[in-house]
């Protein structure tokens, strides 16, 4: 096994594991915690698929700006930051359905090859020519989706509203 | 030239899938579940990312970073809008459990 596989081994264990956590403990600030290790997690994992972009992209958007967001949130919605949330048993069909969803997605793996594959490397100088190039419609789209999306929250938080 | 199993990417993404679905379907409060949708766009992403990593010429794979820039756009402003709702859902309920906002039903 080669150093990558070790990595990307290890990097699978922390997100699966961190993604459970997040979704389980009961205190939302500690949810934050976990999830922010999460994020920080993928981007290693992008590290290692050769897409530096992607990586700090990831720590810059999801890491930093979501992570902060969600903080956020829970710190204008709660009198208190550090109270517990009520016991949400886990019910018997959410986790059927997450299971099942997992198996068949495991089984459409049957299709690919199985060893390790050569990983690609780009440079961001290229990546940045497709996106201002080829899909430069795609980042328009992007832009007009955050303006209505920031116009909309605006909107849905403004004072006086009834 | 590293070299990877792509077959255990796609396991994590599909295992990342499957724990931010059931975290939609259990939780109640609004800010988990917006945690659990971006666990699970998250696992799109790195979809993306694997196939641009895996692909076999350039200007596929291009495409696939392209794609997973504009998605990781799109989940950000997908929690400032959740955001929004959570704080105008507060404002009006005095609590952000989904259980108790049934406007739309009636």
């Amino acid at each position: 096994m080669s150093l990558e596989e070790l990595a990307f081994l290890l990097l699978a264990a922390v997100a699966i594991g961190t993604a459970v956590a997040a979704l389980l403990v009961r205190e939302l600030v500690h949810t934050i915690l976990w999830v922010s290790v999460f994020f920080v997690d993928l981007s290693a994992v992008y590290f290692l698929l050769n897409a530096p972009f992607l990586g700090v992209l990831q720590l810059g958007v999801y890491a930093g700006a979501v992570t902060v967001l969600l903080l956020f949130g829970i710190m204008v919605t709660r009198k208190r930051i550090f109270s517990k949330e009520a016991a949400t048993g886990i019910g018997p069909v959410p986790l059927a359905l997450a299971v099942v969803t997992f198996i068949f997605l495991v089984l459409a793996l049957g299709q690919l090859p199985q060893g390790p594959t050569s990983v690609q490397s780009y440079d961001p100088a290229a990546l940045s020519g497709a996106l201002f190039g080829a899909y430069g419609p795609w980042l328009l789209l992007l832009g007009l989706i955050m303006l209505g999306g920031v116009s909309g929250a605006i909107y849905l938080v403004r004072e006086g509203r009834e | 030239m590293t070299a990877l199993p792509i077959a255990g990417f796609l396991a994590l993404s599909g295992g990342l899938l499957g724990i931010g679905v059931f975290g939609l379907l259990t939780r109640r409060n609004f800010i988990l579940i917006l945690i659990a949708v971006e666990v699970a766009m998250n696992a799109t992403i790195l979809n993306f990312v694997y196939f641009a990593a895996f692909a076999p010429s350039g200007g596929a794979g291009l495409s696939g970073q392209a794609i997973a820039v504009v998605l990781i756009g799109f989940a950000a402003t997908e929690v400032a809008v959740g955001l929004a709702i959570v704080l105008a859902l507060n404002r009006l309920k005095g609590t952000i459990n989904v259980g108790q906002a049934t406007e739309l039903k009636e």
